[in-house]
């Protein structure tokens, strides 16, 4: 079944998501007002699967925002005794964009290759991946063709082909298979697979290439953009708002704290997001901060995602999906700068 | 499947002893299978106030009864204030060691000069204590030590146990200001190198201290020649997880907890806001 093309009218979605709610919690793009986020889905949910990208990537449901490491309760006999919190129901995503899907890669390699937590990699092997094809470049800032994105189907166990009437669905596990099979057994018709060639030729010239230079040279382009006065001209501007670390879908940095109730008897150790752009990150004990200005915090952001996650993790840490460009105030763009160190000599 | 928590373990203090108004000496029973290297830390908190990272004055059998550890608190913060208000028989929540193991064997046949400024002789001290473990496989140990006042002067009854044997160990002391009575040197900790002669090439250096205390001394170390692989630093940062998780000590693209905080200036010299 592995490669397969299975059709799947558009009024069977729902189909779709009541097979994978047996199993999953099921969560998909819906609209939000002006924008789109990622939420609960449930047959009868409008599913909006021509949506742009959503403002907080999918990270939310593998590390999220805010988690409980452990609870605490104090016994009786004076000392504190720790629970850990019940494992988490298995997610589906569904509608992943190419984006989204090279960022759960990221954040795979970053979990599995150094570190010595297994919780996020556990969440994501135990996960459903629907992706879903892109026709279109969603945003002004996005420049997911040129980081590899684009044409990324990996690791959906489906993958889908929006053909308008009927859905294409390619099957690309064999888990994905299982739970499509309860869903169409109707193979893609000749005409479907022409038109969706047609499709993807259409795609590939809507998507005009933004880097003159492929991605795997960022590594040694920020090499030679060490220079602070480089930096120093872009983050004058910046507010340290910290928004770009939240929307980013490879961010993995957070901080931990203790919260208990009054009377200080019980309560709870959570980790919540933060991130390097926010002013106290690299403060120590003392208020000695070893990377004080915005134009090193910076510098630090854009290193950590073109230079030292390749590095240190075998991954790019952009995908090249625009969030944090688009969601910036004051609009300093991570493909502009990639593309003014990539051009230095 | 493998998972670490970052679930601590209650661990019941076995003494506590105001070194001065602010600094607590903290004796406390170790977490299971704790085999801890110099250098290394451990994650301490009280549950409903918070965690932090602190570093081992004595390992276990190596300065601290076995099964037991100790560190030095000072009274910094919400937590340490709380921490230090902790006595014998109450319990702290430890978690650890964390950080990289370094092998002591490549410092045998070496001289050792360590330079400790204020709380960083909290760590230094188990790094003396773990050369006078087997005392005859190194060469001649110099450990410097600066304070701000004499009264800051830590782990006194250390330094003067160390100073009475003095072919053990040379100590020499410093102090930023004293007042009068004081008989001792004043200056900064970089004045002890001075009238110091180390054979340069045999000698291994050790630094602990706050962070500005780093440049300066390297800089002397390095003109008095020793090698930049003998030039171990151990760099503060505020680890929250000690997994390689949370980024908060990440310097570049390494993580301090995992693969420092003891790390040579070969290692980490080409790295931006190290020191």
């Amino acid at each position: 079944m592995d490669g397969d093309i299975y059709r799947l009218p558009r009024e069977r979605l729902d189909l779709l998501l009541e097979r994978l709610a047996r199993e999953y919690r099921v969560v998909g793009p819906v609209r939000d007002g002006s924008s789109w986020m990622w939420t609960d889905v449930r047959p009868g949910t409008p599913l909006a699967l021509d949506y742009p990208t959503t403002m907080l990537p999918p990270r939310q449901f593998f590390a999220p925002m805010r988690e409980t490491l452990f609870r605490f309760r104090r016994g009786a006999d004076g000392v504190f005794a720790f629970e850990q919190p019940e494992r988490t129901r298995p997610i589906a995503l569904v509608g992943v964009h190419g984006c989204d899907l090279t960022s759960l890669r990221v954040l795979h390699a970053f979990h599995e290759s150094s570190c010595r937590d297994r919780v996020v990699p556990s969440r994501l092997d135990r996960s459903l991946v629907v992706g879903l094809a892109c026709w279109s470049p969603c945003l002004p800032e996005s420049f997911c063709r040129d980081m590899g994105s684009l044409e990324n189907e990996s690791p959906a166990s489906l993958y889908c082909y929006d053909l308008g009437a009927v859905l294409l669905v390619k099957v690309q596990s064999a888990r994905g298979g299982e739970v499509l099979r309860d869903v169409t057994t109707e193979v893609a018709t000749p005409d479907e697979l022409v038109a969706l060639r047609q499709r993807l030729r259409v795609r590939s010239e809507a998507f005009k290439p933004q880097l003159p230079f492929p991605p795997d040279r960022l590594p040694t382009a920020l090499k030679a953009a060490e220079a602070d006065i480089l930096w120093e001209a872009t983050a004058d501007r910046c507010l340290s708002c910290g928004r770009c670390n939240l929307v980013c879908p490879t961010c993995t940095c957070f901080d931990v704290a203790d919260e208990a109730v009054l009377d200080g008897a019980s309560g709870a150790r959570v980790r919540a997001w933060t991130g390097c752009q926010v002013p106290g990150f690299s403060r120590v004990a003392g208020g000695h901060d070893f990377r004080p200005t915005r134009a090193q915090q910076l510098r630090y952001r854009i290193f950590r995602k073109g230079r030292y996650m390749p590095e240190r993790h075998g991954v790019l840490g952009c995908t090249g999906c625009g969030r944090c460009a688009t969601h910036c105030p004051t609009h300093i763009s991570i493909r502009d700068i990639f593309l003014q160190v990539g051009r230095a000599p | 499947m493998p998972q670490v928590s970052m679930i601590p373990e209650p661990c019941r203090i076995l003494a506590a002893e105001p070194q001065n108004a602010r600094d607590v000496h903290f004796t406390v029973e170790a977490p299971a299978a704790f085999a801890p290297e110099p250098g290394q830390f451990v994650m301490v908190s009280l549950p409903g106030i918070g965690e932090a990272p602190f570093s081992l004055a004595a390992l276990p059998g190596e300065g601290a009864a076995p099964g037991t550890f100790e560190m030095l608190i000072r009274r910094i913060g919400r937590l340490t204030n709380l921490i230090t208000e902790q006595a014998a028989g109450d319990v702290l929540y430890v978690r650890g060691p964390y950080g990289r193991r370094v092998a002591w064997d490549q410092f045998e046949e070496s001289s050792l000069l360590l330079m400790a400024g204020g709380l960083g002789l909290a760590p230094l001290r188990s790094f003396v204590r773990r050369a006078l473990l087997r005392r005859e496989r190194f060469g001649r140990i110099d450990l410097l030590v600066g304070a701000r006042s004499p009264d800051e002067l830590l782990f006194r009854d250390d330094l003067r146990a160390w100073a009475a044997r003095h072919d053990d160990v040379h100590v020499h002391l410093t102090v930023d200001a004293a007042r009068e009575g004081w008989e001792g040197r004043i200056g900064v900790i970089t004045s002890l190198l001075d009238g110091l002669t180390v054979e340069a090439a045999g000698t291994v250096a050790f630094l602990c201290g706050p962070p500005v205390m780093y440049r300066h001394c390297l800089r002397r170390l390095l003109a008095m020649g020793l090698y930049e692989h003998h030039l171990w630093l151990t760099l503060e940062r505020r680890m929250k997880c000690g997994l390689g998780l949370c980024g908060n000590c990440q310097v570049d693209g390494h993580y301090l907890c995992a693969e420092g905080p003891l790390v040579s200036w070969r290692e980490v010299r080409h790295l931006r806001e190290v020191v």
